[in-house]
Formats: C-alpha cells, sequence, structure tokens
C-alpha cells in the first residue's frame, strides 16, 4: 500500500488535471456556471426550511442554517458516491488504452466534490459572519472532522467505482442507497427527536457524528463541553468504521482492478 | 495483487540482459467471453455465480524479446492476438500467465485522442491527454507550441474538440503522443493519420524517435511499413508465433499465408457461384423442355443476376476455364495460359453461327470481349442435337480480383441471338502485388540521370 500510494503521488499531475477536468466539465456551458455549485444547496436548503419552519413547524430555531451546516457534508459524500460509481465506466476509453492506476478516476472525482464542497464553506462563512455566528470560535476542529470525512467518502467511492464495473445494478440502487442513509443521518432533524429505541442504529452511522461536529461547531458553536455528544467513545467507533470502509474500499478496488479493462 | 505487478516492474530485472527492453516470458492470455454481456446483480445472487461464460485463448505461450534501440514489428490477420499483445505490454491487460518485463518509461499509442474530452478546447485537452500519458506539467509548457506546430491545428486550438472533423483530433492525438518522448513506444495502427501530407509528417516523426534510439513496437496491417521501418519482426497466428527475425522473410511468410487463404476463399466463392449458376440454367432448361414458348424463356429473370435469352436454337450448356492441359480451374492467377470453353447443343439447324465471349468485372465494366466473326472464323451449318465445343485461349493479363464471362451465341446477322447467358462463369484471379487497376500493362520502368 504504501508503494501504491508513492506511485500516486508520481501521478499526482493527473490527479490535479482530471479533478481540474471534472470541475470544468461539469458547469461547462451553463449560463451560471460554477455558481451552481453554490446554488443547488442553496435552493435544497430554501425548500426544506419551507417545508419544515413553515408547513411542518418542527420549531427549530434558524432551520436554514440548522440544515445546511449538516447538508454540505452530505452532499460531499453522496455527489463523491453518484459520481464515482459510474465513473470507470464512463472513462472506459481511456482504462481500455492507456495505462495509469485506475483509483485517479474515482479519486479525481472526489477531489472535485471536495473543492467543490470547500468553495460552499467559504460561502457558508460569509453568510455565518453576516447572521452574527461565533463560528470561527471552534473553527480548529473543522480540519480534523473534514479529514476524516475525506477518508469515509474516498473509501465508499473507491469500494462503489470497483464494484459497479462487474455489477451494473449497483448505479441504480446507490441512488436509493443514498437517499436512505441521508434520512438515515440526523441532517434534516436533530438527534434528539429520534426515539431513544433507534438512537442507537442512528449513532452507529459515521456520518452521524461528522454531521454532530459540523453543527457543533457552525450551529450551536459549542464544543467539546456542553455539547454532549459527540462524546469519545462514539467518535472512536465513527473512526473505526471509517478506517474500516476506507480500506475494504481500498482493498476490493485493487482486487477488482485488474480486470477492469477486460470488463468494460 | 502486489507480487503479480511486481513482476512488471523491478522483480524480474536481474534475470534480463541490460540491453532488452521488452521481454515477453511465455505469456499466455485467456479472455472470458461472457454469454450474457452485463451482468446483473440480481442473476449472481440467485445462481450464485456470474453469468457462464467460455475461455478463448488470445495468445498461446508466447516468448521474445525486444532489445533497447531496436524497431520491432508485428503481422498478423485479425484476431490473432497483436493488440492484445500490445496491451500486455502496456499493462492495460494482466497475463493469465507467463511474465512481461519492460524496462524503462513506455508510452502507448493505442487509440488516439482517447481521453479527449469534447467539451474542452484543444488546449486544455493537450495538458490533461499529457497527463495521461505521463507528462509533467513542466515539459507540456516546455513543448506545448511544438505540439501544437506539428499538428497543424494553431487557429482551433482553443475550439473544443468536439467542433474538430476526425481528421483534426487524430491529428491533435498524434502530435501529443509523439511529444511524450518515451523510451519505449508501442503504435498499433495509428500511422495512417490525416491527408497524404500530414502521414509523410508522421513517418518522419517516428524516424527521428528510431534514430534517437528509442524502441519502438508496431503493430500494422501495412506491409510496407513493417519491412520498411523494423529491424526485426513477428508473425501472430491464433496467438502464436509462426515466425520471428528478420522483417523481410517475416513478411514474405505472412505474405505466402494471406495468399493461401484468399485461394481458399476463391474456391469458396467458385463454387458457391457455380451452384447458382447451374440452378438457374437447370432452371431454364426445365422451362424449355416443358414447352414454354421461347419468347417467355427470353424474358426470364431480367433482374437476376444471370440474365439469360435468345431463341434457344442453340444453348451453352456448360462453361469452365481451364487450363493447358485441359484441367479445371477454380482460379488463374497473372501470367497463365489458359482456356475458356463452351459446350454448345443445337436444338434446331444453324446457319452460320456466331460464338462469342465477353468479360466483365465486378462493376460491369467491359473487361474485354471477343467473337468468331470479329476473328473472321468461318462456322459451318449445324443440325438439330449436334454438340459443340467452343475454346478461347488467352493469356491472364488482367489483375486480380473476380470477373464474370458472358458466353453468347448468335445468329450470322449478328443481330439476334440463339442464347446469352449473363454472367455465367466467375473466374477469380489471384491479387498482383506490382500493380493496380483491371489491366496489367506490365511496364518496364527505367532510371537515368539526364544531368
Amino acid at each position: 500500500m504504501i508503494a501504491n500510494i508513492r506511485k500516486l503521488f508520481s501521478y499526482r499531475e493527473l490527479i490535479v488535471s482530471l479533478t481540474k477536468k471534472e470541475l470544468k466539465v461539469k458547469y461547462r456551458g451553463s449560463v451560471l456556471g460554477f455558481l451552481w455549485s453554490l446554488l443547488n444547496p442553496i435552493l435544497t436548503m430554501l425548500v426544506y426550511s419551507f417545508v419544515f419552519s413553515i408547513v411542518l413547524r418542527a420549531g427549530i430555531k434558524e432551520f436554514a442554517i440548522f440544515l445546511i451546516c449538516a447538508l454540505l457534508p452530505f452532499n460531499f459524500l453522496s455527489n463523491s458516491v453518484n459520481y464515482g460509481a459510474g465513473s470507470i465506466i464512463a472513462n472506459s476509453n481511456l482504462v481500455n488504452k492507456i495505462y495509469f492506476p485506475r483509483e485517479i478516476i474515482p479519486l479525481s472525482i472526489v477531489f472535485a466534490n471536495f473543492f467543490n464542497f470547500l468553495f460552499e464553506l467559504v460561502a457558508l462563512f460569509i453568510v455565518l459572519t453576516v447572521l452574527g455566528y461565533k463560528f470561527y470560535l471552534f473553527l480548529y476542529v473543522l480540519p480534523v472532522a473534514i479529514f476524516i470525512q475525506f477518508f469515509l467518502v474516498v473509501g465508499m467511492t473507491l469500494l462503489v467505482s470497483a464494484i459497479n464495473v462487474y455489477f451494473r445494478d449497483l448505479q441504480h440502487l446507490i441512488t436509493i442507497i443514498m437517499m436512505v442513509w441521508f434520512f438515515g443521518t440526523p441532517i434534516i432533524y436533530p438527534l434528539e427527536m429520534v426515539p431513544e429505541r433507534f438512537q442507537f442504529i442512528i449513532k452507529i452511522n459515521p456520518m452521524t457524528i461528522y454531521t454532530a461536529y459540523y453543527r457543533n461547531i457552525f450551529y450551536y458553536v459549542k464544543y467539546p463541553e456542553g455539547a454532549g455528544f459527540p462524546g469519545i467513545p462514539e467518535t472512536l467507533i465513527a473512526l473505526g468504521i471509517t478506517l474500516l470502509v476506507f480500506f475494504v474500499g481500498y482493498f476490493v478496488f485493487k482486487k477488482l482492478e485488474p480486470r477492469f479493462a477486460e470488463e468494460i | 495483487m502486489s507480487e503479480r505487478v511486481n513482476n512488471y516492474r523491478g522483480s524480474g530485472i536481474k534475470n534480463s540482459g541490460d540491453n532488452i527492453a521488452v521481454d515477453i516470458k511465455s505469456v499466455s492470455k485467456m479472455y472470458r467471453i461472457y454469454h450474457e454481456k452485463i451482468p446483473s446483480l440480481k442473476n449472481t445472487i440467485l445462481t450464485r455465480k456470474r453469468t457462464t461464460y467460455e475461455e478463448f485463448l488470445a495468445l498461446d505461450n508466447v516468448s521474445f524479446a525486444v532489445n533497447n534501440g531496436q524497431t520491432f514489428g508485428i503481422i498478423g490477420p485479425n484476431g490473432s492476438g497483436k493488440s492484445t499483445l500490445l496491451k500486455l505490454m502496456a499493462k492495460i491487460f494482466l497475463p493469465t500467465c507467463g511474465e512481461v518485463i519492460v524496462n524503462g518509461s513506455l508510452s502507448a499509442l493505442l487509440e488516439l485522442g482517447a481521453g479527449f474530452h469534447p467539451d474542452l478546447t484543444g488546449r486544455e485537452n493537450i495538458y490533461i491527454n499529457s497527463a495521461i500519458l505521463g507528462m509533467r506539467k513542466r515539459e507540456v509548457d516546455k513543448r506545448f507550441d511544438q505540439i501544437v506546430k506539428f499538428s497543424e491545428l494553431e487557429k482551433f486550438i482553443d475550439t473544443p474538440v468536439k467542433n474538430y472533423s476526425s481528421g483534426m483530433y487524430m491529428r491533435l492525438g498524434f502530435s501529443i503522443a509523439i511529444n511524450v518522448d518515451p523510451d519505449i513506444l508501442l503504435v498499433d495502427e495509428v500511422l495512417a493519420v490525416g491527408d497524404q501530407s500530414f502521414q509523410a509528417k508522421c513517418y518522419k516523426a517516428i524516424y527521428d524517435i528510431m534514430k534517437r534510439g528509442k524502441t519502438i513496437i508496431i503493430v500494422s496491417h501495412d506491409l510496407e511499413t513493417i519491412s520498411d521501418l523494423c529491424s526485426r519482426a513477428a508473425f501472430l497466428k491464433e496467438g502464436k508465433i509462426v515466425d520471428l527475425g528478420n522483417p523481410i522473410r517475416v513478411v514474405s511468410q505472412y505474405r505466402a499465408y494471406v495468399e493461401e487463404l484468399e485461394k481458399k476463399r476463391a474456391e469458396d466463392q467458385q463454387r458457391e457461384e457455380r451452384k447458382k449458376i447451374f440452378k438457374t440454367v437447370i432452371e431454364s432448361n426445365i422451362k424449355v423442355v416443358d414447352g414454354e414458348d421461347i419468347e417467355k424463356l427470353s424474358r426470364l429473370d431480367s433482374e437476376q443476376a444471370i440474365k439469360r435469352f435468345g431463341s434457344g436454337d442453340a444453348m451453352v450448356t456448360d462453361i469452365r476455364l481451364l487450363d493447358e492441359n485441359e484441367n479445371k480451374l477454380d482460379y488463374c492467377k497473372y501470367g497463365d495460359e489458359v482456356k475458356i470453353a463452351l459446350d454448345i447443343k443445337f436444338n434446331r439447324k444453324v446457319e452460320g453461327p456466331i460464338f462469342g465471349i465477353r468479360i466483365t468485372d465486378i462493376k460491369d465494366n467491359i473487361v474485354y470481349g471477343t467473337n468468331t466473326r470479329t476473328n473472321n472464323l468461318k462456322t459451318e451449318v449445324y443440325d438439330k442435337d449436334e454438340s459443340l465445343r467452343v475454346e478461347f485461349a488467352f493469356k491472364v493479363t488482367i489483375i486480380g480480383g473476380n470477373y464474370y464471362v458472358t458466353p453468347a451465341v448468335g445468329y450470322k446477322d449478328s443481330k439476334t441471338y440463339c442464347d446469352w447467358v449473363n454472367n455465367m462463369l466467375t473466374i477469380n484471379v489471384l491479387k498482383n502485388e506490382k500493380a493496380e487497376g483491371i489491366a496489367n500493362l506490365n511496364s518496364k520502368i527505367t532510371i537515368e540521370k539526364i544531368s
């Protein structure tokens, strides 16, 4: 694995260039271009805010902010997985004709979505500043949270992109899985709303823990004292699951990779 | 996994000499051909195995080595495993058994412009494609102008490549690939790019790479390229190496094989054609025997490839291609002395008929026509039930291809016919590599200095 990381490092320019390509191609030809990466979460946020604070009256203070600081990290995951699933097949002309470490393809998709995520965060900072949130107080926790979540995203994306070469059904299945995952993570609702007996299941989901971190940093502006959740044990479990997903994703990918060219 | 990948890299180097660029050691490659192209999760879960497949041995225990600085050619018919071999060298496929050792950086031109994104401009694609081929951005910056100049696309470099013509697309692909400058270059049938002048440039670029002492491995159907460029060659057939070594010898081996194949095909075709003709002849004869009026016969099957008309007073009952010794031929080649023999049977008394043949090519151009009258040959009076054999002997001076022979028996007024059978015989002339067209004028070529 160390050797492979070294090899990937020697291909760093290709990763950069393919990431740039992903970003360029995504919005090429659309009038608003890169702004779509901002508009998209904003529009989603408006819809949910309308439903939850006006129609359903969930009674959550500043629901828009409550939602967006959990939605952005989840979008990073779900966009990477959704785009990543078909990425090897979509690049069959490359896989079939030129050799390079294949994980570069899903990785470049993760990186492209990662830059989108960072860009959205910057926009979020501006909004929070205007609204008077003191989000900067615990901002030093943010890089850690992002760094750990990054491994989860890479692991999942590698896993689905490799398996999808062999089982094309996955591409359709993954949309549904990601939807279940979305509702299984406290994004549009707070964790406390979940009945006690289900909380266990929700807490197993590492995204729950990461969402809680993001929300503590941006929305509640409290960390770590007083937050209560997530505590050290939950965090360690989430970390363990994340690393498991990462290594399973990596090794499944490496196992299946040699026959990609023949299978697509 | 790591062990297999390592076989490509360092571990094998100690076994091979310093001078070897690519070493193929008893390599076999087995493909799985799935019966259902896209396996589905449902089936896999239900049947607990993947869809059924057959195994196909694309390469069967192939071994050879290519030395540094050598230009190595690989030829062979379609499906012989040439491209598989290149893909194994390029690490796109892993061998089923055996090992492939590559010493030095390698770049594969398996397809020009693979990985171009249609929405991006030529400039952007140059950077991405170069990175895919393993170039550093700094190097691309340095060679950018050179790449653009070579492709002759200065004006269009900031246009999205989806607006390029296919020629422009290929030119850009070739220009990028040629500038990668690897130690070993794999080339698969991509030399024929663009118009004549650009092709010449491509060849020159390849020559330059050769001159710089790089190793080149070329797969091509263009035998001239192989014998011109290569210092060694391999002839691959059904996944096995038939011949390896001097390119002139290997190419001639391959030529012999192709000729053999063509002969066989010609024979098959001949057999088919003959079956068809006999069927038609028999059908039309039955109509006459049945007492159908002759006019009907003359209007027979005007749409068909084999058109027959005439009064039926005399009928061509058989037509054959013979050699000098009266042996029947299925094909002939340039320079052969052959005869076309007609069997003619008279159903009524005919005075001074004209016997003739016409040879046409597949586009229905008349290649040659002659008859007894234009040759001032007197014919007699023939009675009912009399049979004749008429022979037209000539030397084959036409160039390879399929030709049709139409025999005819005309009345002496040379306007009406007893019998005319369109394209009754097919002659297969084997390809002659020295000339093109229909007629072989067999020119003598001389060169002399005039200054």
